[in-house]
């Protein structure tokens, strides 16, 4: 479904480049559970945007199918980043002034989905994750893995294909951890694709494929095999 | 720190703006209070307007007979001092020669011998005390004297022809002040002139003033003239059952007085002394908000500084009086800038407000003390609110950032709601005004004032009028031509029509003196019976033949008497002691300012009275029909300028203050609209910043650029719908009170306000969309990162 190029992504100093990113190549499959892991500064984050179409800055190709991302206009990477992308960050980003049934109305409102239609997907999320009484606090009145919940609701609202999580745990003790992973691989067994990045091990489980990145390299690529 | 710079600087120009803006209006109302108080015991000079009373019709003029103070000064103690003045330049201009041919001077008057006791100006050569006391002496201003003899100097002495007469230079004085209600380029002996030999008690020509003696009480002074009008004009009244009384007005509230008086100089209206210096104070108003705004939204991001200064042990009050020092430094800049703009400016915002403004008047030390004023209090009202807001606040909570700016924002809004609502006023108070002008300048008036131009016309030229006219009209520079005692833009002359003949009917007309071509030149609608022709008589003729005068009434003076237009025709009224027979009706047009309702009016013929010559001049650029009008003109008269006016320009002269107040309110409108903006910019910015993570948010999440702005700009524009509400009712009260000053006005039309409120938001919309355009173009990978 996706595949890199030969991708490199450099910040120009002074008197040299500096990569951040370095020769990716990378094809992922619909329905895989990625888990990129390494260390701070391996290019795990850089590497999630740019397959999130945050970031556009960088040499080398993305195919997303069979459609170059570098040669579609500016629109079309638009909607393609709306229609197929949902995003869980480690400091969730909620925002603060909206409740909970509101933060997972955000991205329903920006693909124009009807109103009956939009309740009755947040209804479905609410009573997926648990939720249906705190639907109408407020971020800060919820405890992080709570707060994760809702960043996970809202980004599945979309019906994405990929899902992509920047340290989705990075903030939670063990417990609540665990809980997001278990949310991520049923997700997983309904057939989205997850790309997380993460600096825990134990995370990649709950993964199909496990990818080790060092100084924006790809360092080793292996499936994990579910005994 | 970019950011405060950028604070700053929309501080420093908004609040500059707004002080040059009020500096300069406080100027311009300084000046014009300033009116005539640099006599020795202004306070004790006092001008004589009369008061006729007919028929219950009560009008008050500005002139008096030339007895009144003659009289006075002989007859009643309480009289210091008096003098009058003869300002003929309101009839006709004067000739001047100084032996290098004729000059046309506009601004010429004659006044008695103890003008200059009265009157302290300066002479810079001659004794106050004789230098008006002989007939045939003259006293120039300075700048006159310059003119015509090189340097003021060697004018006294020399002599100089008026209308043919020698006067000889007696005295030179300094030129009037411009804040002197007088203003003349000569002043001759009022004994030179035939109605100076000896007082009269008829007609009522003169402007007379009184000096009274110190300690005197003023209403028993109008007592003591009321019984001298009494023995010396009680018989005469009772006669002609008319009424008539003298008042006093203090010389000076001339300026600011009645504006209905005639003057020696334009007036004006107090209340728009009043409604500019509202929006001086709102403007100033405007830029403290601007810094209000700017500095609460910043104080967020100055909570650590105040939670470090609290923390060493800074106290309340400390820190209150760091804040407010700091508005203060800015608003003391922001002085220094404007005083600096301002000598740069003063000289256009004159040309504007048609008023030499004297910086002087800023840098002595009542202007400086009033600027320290000025400092403190901008400095403290715009210093106040944030200052209190950051002092305040508690040190935890500021030094971990925690602190929630929600409880200013309501202060912040309404503030906001405020300035859009003062910029949008006076914007629908700008085209309010515009559009008025533009009617009187569109509305049809009843005669033709386009191509027609009007020569200046001389008593001294009745012989050779006709045949000039002629020779005018075969030179194919002129299509038409009369003789009229005024331009028809401003008919003045009153006249009664009085029981007689057939119609019993009393009432004042206003009468016109013109030849028989008026109706043609002016192409003024006949209704009703026939245009004058070659065998009707002048109005002398009529009183030495004993016959009918043939008369023109117009509409109104027809309604008046309860005829219809033609059953008026061939019926015969006493009009002004004359009995006329009515020749045509002729439809109303308007003869003075949209201010007035058209009155009745009378036509006749009586040339000798004329003043200006009405020439109708073919369409087509007017110069070479100028040229050749000249060229005849030179033939007949060649000893006499050729001098003209259009009739067009003089018609929007009528509304020279109005035209004023439209230009000052487009350029203050225009200020405030810009400060405002301003401020948007910087509290656009400042939410902007503070909802960066949020925007990035909703980019990831699939927000638009379309959808970005709408999340910046709905709140600002739920303020602006408030503002234009608000506005639009201030606007229909301001429409209404400054309409109903004149009696033909624009009909109401939505316009103004839709075109206000467009601009505005326009305005306001670029300022948020340039500004969302570039939180937009943020990438969200950066904002978003974790930590």
């Amino acid at each position: 479904m996706i595949q890199l190029k030969d991708l490199d992504k450099y910040i120009e100093s002074r008197f040299q480049r500096v990569f951040i990113l370095k020769g990716i190549d990378l094809t992922i499959n619909e329905g895989e559970f990625i888990t990129l892991m390494g260390p701070s500064g391996a290019g795990k984050s850089t590497l999630l945007n740019i397959l999130g179409l945050l970031d556009e800055d960088y040499d080398g190709e993305y195919l997303f199918g069979d459609r170059n991302i570098k040669s579609m206009k500016d629109r079309e990477r638009a909607a393609l980043h709306k229609s197929e992308f949902g995003y869980i960050f480690q400091a969730y980003h909620l925002i603060d002034e909206l409740t909970v049934y509101e933060n997972i109305e955000t991205p329903l409102l920006y693909r124009k989905v009807s109103s009956n239609e939009r309740k009755s997907i947040i209804a479905d999320l609410l009573d997926r994750f648990n939720m249906v009484a705190k639907k109408d606090l407020f971020p800060a009145q919820l405890s992080g893995g709570q707060q994760q919940l809702v960043g996970i609701a809202r980004a599945v609202a979309g019906k994405p294909r990929v899902l992509l999580a920047d340290e989705p745990t990075g903030n939670l003790h063990s417990g609540q951890a665990k809980e997001i992973m278990e949310v991520f691989q049923e997700l997983h067994r309904e057939g989205t694709t997850i790309i997380q990045a993460t600096h825990a091990r134990e995370n990649a489980d709950y993964g199909t494929r496990l990818i080790d990145m060092l100084d924006g390299k790809i360092e080793k690529d292996e499936a994990i095999i579910h005994v | 720190m970019r950011k405060r710079k950028l604070y700053t600087g929309i501080n420093l120009i908004g609040l500059t703006v707004a002080i040059v803006s009020f500096l300069a209006i406080c100027l311009y109302i300084q000046h014009e209070w300033s009116y005539d108080k640099m006599y020795a015991d202004y306070d004790r000079i006092y001008k004589f307007n009369q008061e006729f009373v007919s028929q219950g019709e009560s009008q008050l003029v500005a002139s008096t007979p030339s007895s009144l103070i003659p009289t006075l000064i002989e007859e009643v103690p309480d009289v210091e001092t008096g003098t009058l003045i003869f300002d003929i330049s309101i009839f006709s201009s004067v000739l001047i020669d100084a032996g290098e041919g004729n000059q046309e001077e506009q601004s010429f008057a004659y006044a008695d011998e103890n003008y200059f006791k009265v009157f302290n100006f300066e002479l810079l050569s001659g004794n106050p005390a004789q230098v008006l006391a002989e007939p045939n002496q003259i006293v120039l201003t300075k700048s006159t004297a310059e003119r015509y003899f090189g340097n003021a100097g060697s004018a006294t002495g020399k002599i100089l022809k008026v209308e043919g007469t020698d006067f000889t230079v007696s005295g030179v004085m300094e030129d009037f002040p411009s804040n002197s209600h007088m203003e003349f380029d000569f002043l001759a002996s009022f004994k030179s002139h035939r109605h100076g030999k000896e007082p009269e008690w008829s007609p009522s020509n003169y402007y007379t003033y009184v000096k009274l003696k110190q300690g005197t009480d003023v209403a028993a002074f109008e007592s003591k003239v009321e019984q001298i009008k009494e023995k010396y004009l009680g018989k005469d009244l009772a006669e002609y059952g008319y009424k008539t009384s003298f008042h006093l007005q203090p010389v000076s509230n001339i300026h600011l007085g009645d504006q209905s008086l005639s003057s020696i100089k334009p007036g004006t209206d107090i209340r728009y002394l009043y409604i500019f210096g509202i929006v001086a104070l709102l403007l100033i108003a405007i830029g403290i908000i601007n810094y209000v705004n700017l500095a609460t939204a910043e104080a967020t991001e100055r909570n650590k500084e105040v939670g470090l200064r609290k923390a060493m042990g800074a106290g309340r009050g400390q820190l209150f009086g760091q804040f407010v020092s700091e508005s203060m430094l800015l608003t003391f800049a922001a002085t220094v800038f404007s005083v600096l703009c301002l000598y740069l400016i003063l000289p256009k915002f004159s040309d504007i407000g048609g008023v030499p403004l004297i910086t002087n008047s800023l840098m002595n030390p009542v202007g400086i003390g009033f600027m320290v004023g000025l400092i403190l209090i901008v400095g403290l009202l715009a210093g106040m609110y944030p200052s209190l807001i950051l002092s305040g606040m508690e040190p935890i909570k500021a030094l971990a950032n925690k602190t929630k700016m929600g409880g200013g924002a309501w202060v912040r809004k309404s503030l906001v709601v405020f300035q859009f609502f003062v910029s949008i006023g006076l914007l629908i108070a700008t085209f309010v005004v515009k559009s008025q002008l533009d009617h009187m300048q569109n509305v049809s008036l009843g005669y033709d004032r386009e191509q027609v131009v009007a020569l200046t016309y001389h008593y001294n030229m009745r012989n050779v009028a006709e045949t000039m006219k002629s020779e005018m009209l075969r030179s194919g520079a002129a299509n038409s031509i009369a003789l009229a005692g005024d331009m028809p833009v401003h008919i003045q002359a009153g006249y009664t029509i009085f029981p007689g003949g057939d119609n019993q009917r009393e009432f004042m007309i206003t009468g016109y003196s013109t030849d028989k071509d008026i109706v043609k030149t002016l192409n003024l609608a006949i209704l009703a019976g026939t245009d004058f022709n070659e065998n009707d008589i002048s109005r002398s003729e009529t009183r030495e033949n004993e016959t009918l005068l043939p008369i023109i009434l117009n509409e109104s003076a027809i309604k008046e008497m309860g005829w219809e237009p033609e059953e008026a025709i061939g019926k015969t009224v006493n009009f002004g002691f004359s009995d006329a027979r009515i020749k045509a009706v002729v439809g109303d047009f308007y003869f003075n300012s949209m201010h007035e309702k058209i009155g009745p009016l009378g036509i006749f013929i009586d040339p000798g009275n004329a003043n200006v010559l009405l020439v109708k001049i073919p369409e087509g650029n007017p110069s070479a029909n100028l040229t050749s009008l000249e060229e005849v003109w030179k033939k007949f008269v060649p000893e006499r300028p050729f001098n003209y006016r259009f009739v067009d320009q003089e018609y929007a002269q009528l509304y020279r203050s109005e035209e004023r107040v439209g230009v000052v309110f487009t350029l203050f409108s225009g200020i405030a609209v810009f400060i405002a903006c301003m401020g948007l910019f910087g509290l656009v910015s400042y939410v902007a910043l503070r909802r960066t993570r949020e925007i990035s948010i909703r980019k990831v999440l699939g927000a638009t650029q379309k959808d970005v702005v709408s999340v910046l700009a709905s709140d600002f524009f739920k303020l602006l719908l408030v503002a234009s509400i608000l506005a639009i009712g201030f606007g229909l009260w301001f429409a209404d009170t400054w309409l109903q000053s004149f009696a033909n006005k624009v009909a109401f039309s939505p316009m103004p306000y839709i075109m206000a409120i467009l601009l505005v938001l326009l305005l306001a919309g670029l300022t948020i969309g340039y500004r969302s355009w570039k939180v937009y173009r943020v990438n969200p990978a950066k904002t978003l990162k974790s930590e």
